[in-house]
């Protein structure tokens, strides 16, 4: 079959890169200049409020705010609040609708005393957009007051038009025309051409709109030196001193006004890379073949879409948050943040992967920290281990017993053995924990009555491992139990004969004939119970809750104590990733080695 | 058609005059229908204003408020316990600070340190409506007159206990840091350096504090291994002469055991001081995106004042932290009303800063090792404090 004309395919490729890298670009550099402006703004206005505030050390609040406004005309609005007292531009008690103003003296008084004890952490310069726009900055003053300024309407921020982008993307589509005329259907050549001409039209673009930022920039600069200057003088005329006013919200000074764009440069080059991509996924024919598969397929796309939908909802989207959490530092602190107000990139997986020093040697002996992660994967690990292992023994025991045909009142036995899984697991661990307890569990009473001394089964690393270990032995045999028991049943009864007559014992049968039919039913039930007791919650919190010092807590129980006992959710996110990360790696090798073993 | 139009334009013009104020609370039985009458004598006498009340399970309360509150869905009025007051406050657009609204007469009603509860950073957030605290519950068969020091309470203790048969002079769970807290602020302890949010688990008034409860363990009238349940089985067998709780077991206790009332004992080694116990204020708050600030304080200053107190008093078997309340015949002659009333004189608000929150883990993991014996009191406070800092450090870090 013959495909569609290459120039047409790589065409379109351009006239969509095109778009896509224009758009892109012309979002960024307005967005630039939208935030450049305001930061302009919130620095002159700044200044102006940090001259006002020089010039209230001396004399009376209400005339000096009064003649400095007079003169400043960027203000509109100064108002002076001291307690519950208005001070300027009126002497009166505040208005019941004014409660803002009183809160607002409230908060930065904390927020100035926060910062004291803490370092900088809560803003001492609040600022806010009021309709117009017009901005409101407000300071601490005296005794749980503010002093605050509303500035008179602003500019509208520098826009770049469309202009020049649509010059960029005809330009594009015009120059890929002509050179298409030249080459004709040869793919290697149109697709250098494409590239080449796509990617020159985005560069030069790029490049005059840093140029367009830049001038931006100086200008700024210059209005800020001018506003510095104006205030100076201002200040000067009314008795006060200059100071260094341009400060940020913590009230430290900030650095000149720089010229540079280097934010800007390496966004722009991502949305060029990107248009470089779409025009090589349209120019190679991947869109159009994928829009033939669905057409194809139409109608078995119609009805897997609602469980599509179900997923993403569901799993993927839940999945994808907690991995994205982890990436931040959410905590008790920040829930009202947004995620990149908060992203501290890998710093979790650093600190949670990169302390290794899990014991340490004092004179007093050997100390282990149980809240590194390595110790509790190691406890994890052996946990796991030990666990599984006495499941499956215990279990296959079982059923062998069970299996014996002569054995009377089988039926009763099962039901009685399958009951410890029948009941909740929450109780049953409950009440284990109530048999273990140092007095009163049943536990040691019978110890005692053997005459051995009464032992405190959760003061101990081991001991309390032994605790959960049973409790969890009790939970878990019953399923390998039914398990190997419906495999020894499938086993045709003539290959036992068969190896009697041959002369095999007991134990040959067993090995040669017993196991290897058990195989195919145990592997994935030791693999489905590898996965639960790793993530065994239930029996961990409830039975040692992490006793003695939090030695015996699980990787999952952990991730749980970080999230809800210490409201670091971002540190406890990467640590469920992390475990998941593990499961991963195990599923993956073991289903190898089970399809190993089913071939 | 025209007159259903007619009669929607009606109904539309109703709802408008009026505002609609919806409270959350979590409480259940004699609790829930007490602050339902007082919604509703509200409701009578502020014609303008109607005040829906909601019963939302304890358990997912404090996740509610934190995750509707903020997104503008939550009530315009919670009550709640003062303990995630701090975080709330912190995380911002959950709370609204109320000092402005409050006045000196206001302020005056409370029991100072139900007042403190509610205050963060020297700012008011809301009105306390109740308080718990831990007391001395004895049973009278047992013991004839409660202890008045603690060497009375060894000493008494001491025989009552028989640990073969499992019986106990005294009974508490004193491996939970909640309940230890008494003991340590009756040496002057603390958890916060003054208003500070500086951590100083390990002052040496927390070390004695932490050394009477271990001559306490070393003198064998404590049962090992405390958890409430262990506590309400020996109290309610007549196996726990004297236990340390709070109002919440009051409803725990077999009616077949005659039990009474007393302020916990003064510490000798203390030079007198009696035991300090934490106490939970309960606050009603306003909602910071609430549309009706000024109807939600009406609403939740009578919820507080003298006439909705003693409501929520006689008929919800709260202690109402309104001192006026307790000049009411029938609250004063109210035994148990009566015995937290004298308790909260001497009880310390828990601290409601964020990092309280911090405290409790490595708290928990220091209380059981030193009840245990495996560790002495001063290393164990050591231990715990530098825990505490780390963990407050990161939260505090940008």
């Amino acid at each position: 079959m013959r495909g569609p004309s290459h120039r047409l395919r790589f065409g379109a490729g351009v006239a969509l890169g095109a778009v896509v890298g224009v758009w892109l670009a012309h979002g960024m550099v307005v967005q630039e200049q939208r935030d450049a402006a305001t930061d302009l703004e919130v620095r002159k206005a700044t200044v102006t409020l940090q001259a006002l505030e020089s010039l209230l050390q001396h004399g009376d609040p209400r005339e000096v705010a009064l003649g400095w406004r007079a003169k400043t005309p960027s203000v509109t609005q100064v108002r002076i609040t001291r307690g519950t007292q208005l001070v300027a531009p009126e002497s009166r008690r505040l208005l019941r609708e004014e409660k803002p103003l009183y809160d607002r003296g409230q908060r930065l008084a904390t927020a100035v005393q926060t910062n004291l004890e803490e370092g900088a952490r809560k803003a001492e310069i609040e600022v806010e957009w009021l309709p117009g726009p017009r901005l409101l900055l407000a300071a601490p003053y005296e005794d749980k007051g503010v002093v605050e300024i509303e500035t008179a309407p602003l500019p509208p921020p520098p826009s770049t038009g469309w202009l020049a982008f649509v010059l960029a993307l005809l330009g594009a589509v015009i120059a890929f025309a002509a050179l298409a005329l030249v080459f004709g259907e040869r793919r290697v050549q149109l697709s250098i051409a494409a590239a080449a001409v796509l990617g020159l039209a985005l560069l030069a673009l790029g490049r005059w709109s840093i140029a367009q930022v830049e001038d931006d920039r100086r200008a700024g600069a210059g209005a800020l030196t001018q506003r510095i200057d104006e205030q100076s003088a201002l200040v000067q005329s009314l008795g006060g001193a200059p100071g260094n006013w341009d400060v940020d919200e913590f009230r430290k000074p900030r650095p000149p006004l720089a010229a540079g764009a280097g934010r800007l440069r390496g966004a722009l080059l991502s949305a060029d890379l990107l248009a470089l991509v779409v025009l090589f996924l349209a120019g190679l024919g991947a869109f159009s073949r994928i829009g033939v598969e669905l057409r194809k397929n139409r109608q078995a796309y119609l009805y897997i879409a609602p469980a599509i939908l179900g997923m993403l909802l569901l799993v993927f989207y839940p999945f994808t948050y907690g991995i994205t959490l982890s990436f931040t530092d959410s905590n008790i602190y920040n829930t009202s943040k947004s995620i990149p107000e908060v992203w501290v990139g890998l710093r979790n997986y650093a600190e949670i992967l990169g302390q290794f020093s899990f014991v340490k040697r004092t004179e007093s002996g050997v100390v282990f920290n149980y809240l590194n992660f390595y110790w509790t994967l190691l406890f994890t690990i052996v946990w796991t281990v030990c666990n599984v292992a006495l499941g499956v023994s215990s279990g296959l025991f079982l059923a062998l017993i069970l299996n014996t045909r002569a054995l009377a009142l089988r039926p009763l036995y099962r039901v009685l053995l399958i009951l410890p899984w029948a009941l909740p697991t929450y109780i049953t661990a409950l009440i284990w924990k109530g048999m273990f307890h140092q007095q009163f569990g049943v536990i040691n009473q019978v110890l005692q009555v053997f005459g051995a001394s009464a032992i405190n089964w959760f003061d101990h690393p081991f001991t309390s491992f032994l605790a959960a270990w049973t409790t969890n032995a009790w939970l878990s045999f019953p399923f390998m139990m039914v398990v190997a028991l419906g495999a020894l049943q499938s086993i045709p009864a003539d290959l036992y004969e068969a190896a009697r007559v041959d002369g095999a014992s007991r134990w040959q049968q067993f090995r040669a004939i017993t196991l290897p039919s058990l195989r195919p039913a145990l592997v994935p039930a030791v693999i489905i119970s590898v996965v639960w007791t790793f993530n065994q919650f239930n029996v961990i919190f409830l039975v040692t809750g992490g006793d003695p010092s939090g030695s015996t807590e699980i990787l999952i129980t952990q991730a749980y104590k970080f999230a809800f006992e210490r409201y670091r959710y971002g540190y406890a996110a990467a640590y469920s990733t992390v475990i998941f990360g593990i499961l991963l790696v195990y599923g993956t090798i073991q289903n190898r080695l089970s399809k190993a073993t089913e071939a | 058609m025209k007159r259903a139009f007619f009669f929607a334009l009606l109904a539309s013009g109703v709802a408008a005059a009026q505002t609609d104020l919806v409270v959350w609370h979590s409480y259940r039985a004699a609790e829930k229908s007490a602050i339902e009458k007082v919604a509703a004598s509200f409701n009578a006498s502020h014609p303008g204003i109607k005040v829906t009340t909601l019963a939302v399970p304890y358990d997912a309360f404090a996740d509610k408020i934190s995750a509707a509150v903020p997104r503008g869905k939550g009530p315009d009025i919670f009550i709640y316990a003062q303990d995630r007051l701090g975080g709330w406050i912190e995380a911002g657009n959950t709370v609204e600070p109320i000092d402005f609204f409050v006045d000196d007469a206001t302020k005056a009603r409370f029991i100072p340190s139900t007042m403190e509860a509610m205050t963060y950073r020297g700012t008011v957030w809301g009105l306390p409506v109740n308080y718990k605290v831990i007391t001395l519950i004895y049973n009278k068969k047992l013991v004839q007159k409660p202890p008045a020091t603690t060497t009375e309470l060894v000493t008494l203790a001491k025989k009552l206990t028989d640990k073969a048969s499992g019986r106990f002079g005294l009974a508490y769970w004193y491996s939970d840091y909640y309940y230890h807290a008494a003991l340590q602020n009756a040496f002057g302890g603390r958890v916060f350096e003054g208003n500070t949010a500086k951590p100083v688990l390990n002052a040496p008034e927390n070390v004695k504090g932490l050394e009477l409860l271990v001559s306490w363990i070393d003198e064998g009238i404590l049962p090992a291994e405390p958890s409430t349940a262990l506590i309400t089985a020996l109290f309610n067998g007549g196996k726990a002469a004297m236990i340390f709780t709070g109002p919440w077991f009051l409803g725990e206790i077999d009616p077949g055991i005659d039990w009474g009332l007393a302020p916990l004992p003064k510490v000798v080694e203390a030079g007198g001081k009696p035991l300090r116990p934490w106490m939970t204020v309960e606050g009603a708050f306003i909602a910071a995106p609430s549309k009706h600030k000024d109807a939600a304080y009406e609403f939740v200053k009578f919820l507080t004042d003298l006439e909705s107190a003693k409501v929520m008093a006689l008929e919800g078997r709260q202690s109402p932290s309104n001192k006026a309340a307790y000049d009411d015949p029938k609250v004063a002659n109210d035994p148990v009303l009566k015995a937290f009333r004298t308790q909260v004189e001497v009880a310390v608000p828990m601290p409601n800063l964020p990092e309280m929150t911090m405290v409790w883990s490595p708290a928990t993991i220091m209380m059981a090792s030193v009840a245990k014996r495996t560790i002495a009191p001063k290393p164990a406070l050591d231990k715990a404090e530098a825990e505490v800092l780390k963990a407050v450090s990161e939260l505090h870090r940008k």
